[in-house]
């Protein structure tokens, strides 16, 4: 966070709108598409006919997959037509995770403000995807991972927004924080914070626990700098990852709403064995690739 | 380094040349039944010296250490240079106990002083020993001895690490031993792909009604359960437990919520784990699940075990504190096991008492039991807690448990454990039982 959270509080008449018509939902329940998917690879044979029969039952799911698959950070040659070729392409794994980033954007309401928050999510999901291909082998993080982290990292705003009203002036005050933690801004006023209510959707979510701990801890500056027993090192890749990839789309469009790089900068570049100066190269380079993909 | 399988500058073999006759070697030796021992040396601090002498200095250093380990060994052990600084001595014919002998020779060998130019170095290595061990191959023999060169290494180098003995980072980052391993990879396998799931066995009162439904964990992988014995030590190690904790009261509460919204609102029970409860953030954890679930805090409680409760520390009374705040049910789990002081039940805050199954199965002939429940029991009343009794098993305890004034019971004698589809059926069949009563 966040850069997504801007598009939310600087949207003031769509806010009560949207507050309005998500406040009796909880937690999104976990899709029946992940059901399905775990089901089939419990079984040790997946059958993928009747899975790309689930999907295919679900236009926004098939058109969501289709679209990953040709998203510039996978780099196939191939362009995906149909369900069918998506799944064989991204292979199971991948495809699950895929499908849970699409299900999250479709499990909360159409509200132009959240729509500019899903952009945004999945702008810094592929900006992170594509940055693991550049750095990410000496980094032991998959791009899929990334990808699904960039995509979840804040889904705890929506949630919140539903019980508080008051939550995008909450926003407001931690994205002009320059000392503290967000979520320390966010505790003064909430009895929790957006990144633990977003490490437990993740978690009903049944995403991997690397991601669930590094949406949990992605504004703890501290840990980021000492590392500790409570994170895996893969999470806290992960989070320099997305917190670079923010920063570096933030340099892109010239637009700048948070103070998160000044107080986690440093310990993502250290993380990923990075120079300030490698900075422009890297966004040259992530420009390069998605031109050259699409 | 060439293709041929030769490397120039020590004349042994490359990587390469060392995997092919590595793959000779094990098929020999598999053959002629005879052990095949590896030892995988890492020369400590290689950087520096290339670094303060340059790379031909490097060369220099490499090449007058093989040539000791050569004279020494070379009609012993097959020689091989895997990378810069990296050695691997094959040696068939060698158990265990040879193979530490060899790898002791490698490192006198390695530590003697040596000139370069006009600088004496006193070098050192990290050492990893591996034995062939039945099924494994080529490949896993190296990597064993590899993966403890890397121990050794981390152990702080300039020693040596048996495979097999030393332990093996999880997929978390967190040491764990082979067997550890396996359960920690089913662990995570589970949480994916839906292998974890709860149970809940109904809490009965003696006038037939639900007092509670306590959800219980299982783990699934490969078609087999994983028995909480194995996955919950493990659990502990690597810091899963946490996640386990906080997806069960998760999961929990959603069930408590489908259960209110269908009519036949339930109190959910839920096991809470000391690292959850002197974890950083409980009371933001606990607010996440009920905001996340939308769930009357009522409808939750949690089970903490005795031994919590009377741990005095100031972070888990403040959770605990918290939790009442929060409006959820705190119940005292398997009384009786550990130190229970009673004096200190009079500080406790908990709204009810679970009487451990120690004290049910002497039901009801002894006596003294007995008494001592009856005794609990009004002790436990009196400070306004409900009183239950876990594990009853027959009617005998069932009738004693009553007579002595215990409020509920929970057991096989009425209910076994259920899925949440299979609770949800009873719970309905049960309340209309229980008013057509």
């Amino acid at each position: 966070m966040t850069e997504m959270a801007d598009s939310l509080h600087t949207e003031t008449t769509v806010d009560e709108m949207l507050v309005k018509s998500i406040i009796d939902i909880g937690i999104p329940p976990r899709p029946a598409i992940l059901d399905v998917l775990a089901r089939e690879v419990r079984t040790g044979e997946p059958d993928f006919k009747r899975i790309t029969q689930h999907v295919s039952a679900d236009v926004s799911l098939s058109a969501g997959l289709i679209k990953t698959a040709n998203s510039p950070f996978f780099g196939f040659r191939v362009r995906a037509k149909t369900v069918a070729h998506a799944l064989t392409m991204l292979g199971l794994e991948i495809a699950t995770k895929a499908l849970a980033g699409i299900a999250l954007r479709n499990a909360f309401p159409v509200t132009p403000a959240l729509e500019r928050f899903w952009d945004s999510s999945a702008c810094i999901a592929e900006f992170s995807g594509c940055l693991v291909e550049i750095v990410g082998g000496r980094q032991h993080v998959q791009a899929d991972d990334a990808y699904t982290y960039g995509l979840f990292r804040d889904c705890g705003i929506p949630v919140l927004m539903r019980k508080f009203p008051h939550y995008k002036d909450v926003l407001a005050r931690a994205n002009r924080e320059k000392h503290r933690r967000f979520t320390a801004v966010e505790e003064d006023d909430l009895p929790t914070n957006h990144a633990i209510v977003g490490c437990m959707l993740a978690q009903s979510w049944s995403l991997p626990e690397e991601i669930c701990q590094a949406i949990r801890h992605h504004h703890d500056f501290t840990l980021m700098q000492t590392g500790g027993p409570t994170m895996p090192s893969a999470s806290q890749r992960l989070i320099a990852i997305g917190q670079l990839a923010e920063h570096l789309h933030q340099m892109d469009t010239g637009m700048s709403y948070t103070q998160e790089w000044l107080k986690l900068g440093p310990a993502s570049l250290g993380v990923l064995q990075l120079q300030d100066s490698d900075l422009d190269d890297l966004l040259g380079e992530i420009k390069l690739r998605s031109k050259e993909r699409w | 380094m060439t293709t041929s399988g030769i490397d120039p500058l020590t004349g042994f073999l490359d990587r390469q040349g060392c995997l092919r006759n590595a793959s000779r070697l094990v098929d020999h030796c598999r053959r002629e039944e005879r052990p095949l021992a590896v030892v995988w040396a890492n020369l400590d601090r290689f950087k520096k010296i290339n670094e303060s002498l340059g790379l031909g200095g490097g060369d220099a250093v490499i090449a007058k250490i093989s040539e000791r380990i050569k004279t020494r060994l070379e009609h012993r052990a097959h020689l091989a240079r895997m990378g810069r600084d990296e050695f691997v001595m094959m040696a068939t014919g060698y158990g265990p106990d040879e193979a530490i002998g060899l790898a002791n020779e490698v490192w006198q060998l390695v530590i003697m002083p040596l000139e370069v130019g006009s600088v004496t170095l006193h070098p050192s290595c990290s050492l990893g020993v591996a034995v062939l061990e039945y099924g494994e191959n080529e490949e896993s023999l190296l990597q064993s001895a590899e993966r403890a060169m890397f121990e050794a290494k981390r152990q702080g180098g300039n020693r040596i690490v048996i495979s097999g003995e030393e332990l093996i980072p999880g997929r978390l980052g967190i040491k764990l031993a082979r067997e550890e391993l396996e359960v920690e990879h089913k662990l995570h396998a589970a949480l994916e792909v839906g292998g974890l799931y709860l149970n809940y066995q109904p809490i009965i009162g003696f006038d037939g009604k639900v007092e509670a439904i306590e959800a219980l964990m299982r783990c699934e992988y490969g078609g087999e359960l994983v028995s909480p014995g194995q996955f919950i030590p493990v659990a502990e190690k690597t810091g899963l437990v946490i996640r386990l904790g906080e997806w069960s009261l998760m999961q929990a509460a959603m069930h408590a919520k489908r259960l209110r919204d269908q009519g036949v609102p339930t109190k959910v029970a839920v096991n809470v784990s000391r690292a959850q409860l002197t974890a950083p953030k409980f009371s933001q954890t606990l607010h996440a699940a009920l905001l996340c679930s939308d769930v009357p805090p009522e409808l939750i409680e949690l089970e903490i075990t005795e031994s919590l409760f009377m741990d005095m520390s100031e972070l888990v009374q403040s959770n605990m504190r918290t939790a009442i705040r929060c409006g959820v049910g705190l119940s005292i789990d398997d009384f009786g096991t550990g130190y229970s002081c009673l004096a200190t039940l009079k500080d406790i805050p908990a709204t009810k008492l679970k009487l451990d199954r120690a004290f049910v199965t002497p039901l009801p002939e002894d006596k003294r039991v007995y008494a001592v429940v009856k005794a609990i029991t009004q002790l436990g009343r009196e400070l306004g807690m409900t009183v239950v009794a876990e594990g009853v098993e027959n009617e005998a305890q069932y009738a004693a448990l009553e007579s002595a004034g215990v409020d509920a019971i929970q057991g096989f004698v009425r209910a076994r454990p259920m899925g949440s589809d299979d609770v949800t059926a009873w719970l309905h069949q049960h309340s209309l039982a229980t008013v057509d009563g």
